[in-house]
């Protein structure tokens, strides 16, 4: 389960966060708002890289806040970002490998453990590609690879599908829909694409500048007029 | 055991069989001067090694790459005078010294970045010219700084080489050991941090990736490399100048580095003929060895405008294209 709980972050005067709370215990939970709600801001909260002012972030009943980022990879959490970040460099096996490194243990059975999540991904021809010779699609299916390996607890995806086509997006959904089943982890995504987010989210968080305007199953939060009107504006009859 | 840790590459290979050439042939056909300057190119090539890799695997400008080869050079200049121990020891404490020096070099430069970082490590640089320049470097005479007025007592070097062409060899192998460490590192679990760090450090970070301990590890590797070449200068010469380590070597190091490819471990042994032998080759030919300046001038602008991975990238893209076309088209 992840609770976030009072989450509040301020940059200077504006308040990216204000006081979101939300409970996500199904399997895939999603996070939509329009462009500036502060989806983003609340992944970065979770992942370290912002401290907010107050607030609590608890994953299986661990408080993550305490922890530096990297120890909450080391715990479990995974993310990709908007912009895939494979590093040119490495070949794909490489670039998966390299979230395993950390852990003690034999060689051999973390290249196992990374061999079954490119096949997962569907990327083990290209196991010895280098990063800088993948297509976008092969970069971002590297990136859902690296964060299937090392028993994950919570997975995020910020805007997984962007710039993908309508099959890639299907095929990620697919991919999103399954890692409960495969490694037990909880699933948190991003996205602009409200189909995707309907398709594979049981339950979702509506962000509108900075506060949360809807929390609940992804069906009934979408035909909330309060979203609709953060996503469409309202219309003024005169 | 990692097979890929053992795989050599193509260019390992020609890497390994032009040590393996230098190693047998550079001796015996240099006089007493070449054989000087092959030294201390080979030195060189080995401490910028340490700054390419620096920069090529995490994108970190240092500045103070010959600052520490000289403060590997007193530290066991200052150990072969108090201590009876044998050159290799001293080598070794010296090189680790260094390291030890790199990594509280490191700590203020963690925080910073870019230019910022460069100019962190370009004021140790000076710091460390000023400190040479003041104390000068031991010599055999007593106290801390062991500096005395007149000749200087006798260095030991290595029991294996006694000679100039034998040391000479010494040098090479050593260089090569270095080289082979630095690729080791990029073939394991630091080589991949370090990728993912140059990519985006919150990517890193996302990987459960250490960065300031990885970014750290880089400095004691580069400050490692940059002792045990001062070392083994200190060896060839049997004393040491202040003028040999001043702040702006460490930028011409640092440039030549780009200037032959930071990527490839060609581009440091490329540094270091620019360095050392082309300035050798000049005076040679009478002519004035300050123009070996207007051709690293030259150099850096090639590389900067057409060669972003230096010269060595260049012969590498070459040797690449002829192989392709000589087994032709799949």
């Amino acid at each position: 389960m992840i609770q976030i709980d009072q989450a509040l972050v301020r940059f200077g005067g504006v308040v990216a966060l204000n006081a979101v709370s939300a409970s996500f215990t199904a399997p895939v939970g999603g996070i939509i708002g329009p462009n500036g709600a502060g989806k983003t801001t609340l992944m970065n909260v979770i992942s370290g890289f912002i401290t907010p002012k107050s607030g609590r972030v608890m994953v299986e009943g661990r408080d993550l806040l305490s922890l530096p980022p990297h120890k909450r990879a080391h715990f479990g959490l995974r993310r990709s970002f908007q912009k895939e970040q494979i590093a040119d460099d490495l070949t794909v096996f490489e670039n998966v490998l390299v979230q395993l490194d950390h852990r003690l243990g034999d060689g051999k059975s973390k290249r196992a453990e990374v061999a079954r999540m490119l096949e997962v991904v569907g990327l083990s021809a290209q196991s010895d590609t280098i990063g800088a010779a993948l297509t976008g699609f092969e970069r971002r299916l590297t990136d859902v690879a690296r964060c299937l390996v090392g028993a994950p607890k919570l997975i995020m995806f910020d805007e997984p599908a962007g710039g993908m086509s309508v099959e890639e997006t299907h095929k990620l959904g697919d991919l999103i829909l399954g890692i409960h089943a495969l490694t037990g982890a909880q699933t948190l995504v991003i996205d602009h694409d409200v189909e995707l987010i309907s398709r594979i989210c049981t339950q979702t968080l509506v962000l509108d500048f900075g506060r949360s305007i809807a929390f609940g199953p992804t069906a009934q939060v979408l035909s909330d007029p309060r979203v609709k009107a953060a996503y469409l504006g309202t219309e003024e009859v005169a | 055991m990692d097979r890929a840790l053992f795989r050599i590459t193509p260019s390992g290979a020609a890497g390994l069989i032009l040590a393996a050439l230098a190693f047998a042939v550079l001796p015996s056909l240099a006089g007493s001067y070449w054989l000087s300057v092959f030294t201390s190119a080979a030195c060189f090539a080995m401490a910028a090694a340490g700054v390419s890799f620096m920069y090529a695997r995490l994108g970190m400008v240092s500045l103070t790459q010959v600052g520490l080869m000289g403060v590997g050079g007193w530290v066991a200049l200052r150990l072969n005078y108090a201590f009876a121990l044998p050159f290799e020891a001293n080598m070794v404490l010296a090189a680790l010294a260094t390291m030890v020096f790199g990594w509280i070099l490191a700590l203020p430069a963690l925080r910073m970045r870019g230019l910022y970082l460069a100019l962190v490590t370009l004021m140790a640089a000076g710091g460390l010219e000023i400190m040479f320049s003041t104390f000068q470097f031991p010599n055999g005479g007593a106290g801390f700084w062991g500096v005395k007025t007149g000749s200087s007592d006798p260095f030991r070097g290595p029991m294996l080489a006694q000679s100039a062409a034998g040391f000479l060899r010494y040098v090479i192998v050593m260089v090569t050991l270095g080289f082979l460490f630095i690729e080791a590192h990029r073939r394991t679990a630091p080589g991949r941090a370090w990728a993912l760090i140059r990519r985006s450090e919150a990517a890193a970070m996302a990987a459960g990736i250490n960065v300031t301990l990885y970014k750290k590890w880089a400095f004691g590797i580069a400050g490692l490399l940059a002792g045990a070449s001062g070392a083994l200068l200190a060896a060839s010469l049997g004393l040491l100048d202040d003028g040999t380590f001043r702040s702006s070597e460490s930028i011409m190091i640092f440039a030549l580095s780009v200037v032959g490819g930071a990527r490839y471990w060609l581009g440091p042994v490329i540094a270091a003929f620019l360095y050392r032998i082309l300035p050798a080759l000049l005076s040679t030919w009478g002519v004035n060895a300050n123009l070996a300046y207007v051709i690293f001038g030259v150099g850096l602008l090639h590389a900067l405008i057409t060669a972003p991975n230096g010269i060595a990238g260049q012969i590498f893209d070459a040797a690449r294209g002829l192989s392709t076309k000589l087994r032709g088209p799949k």
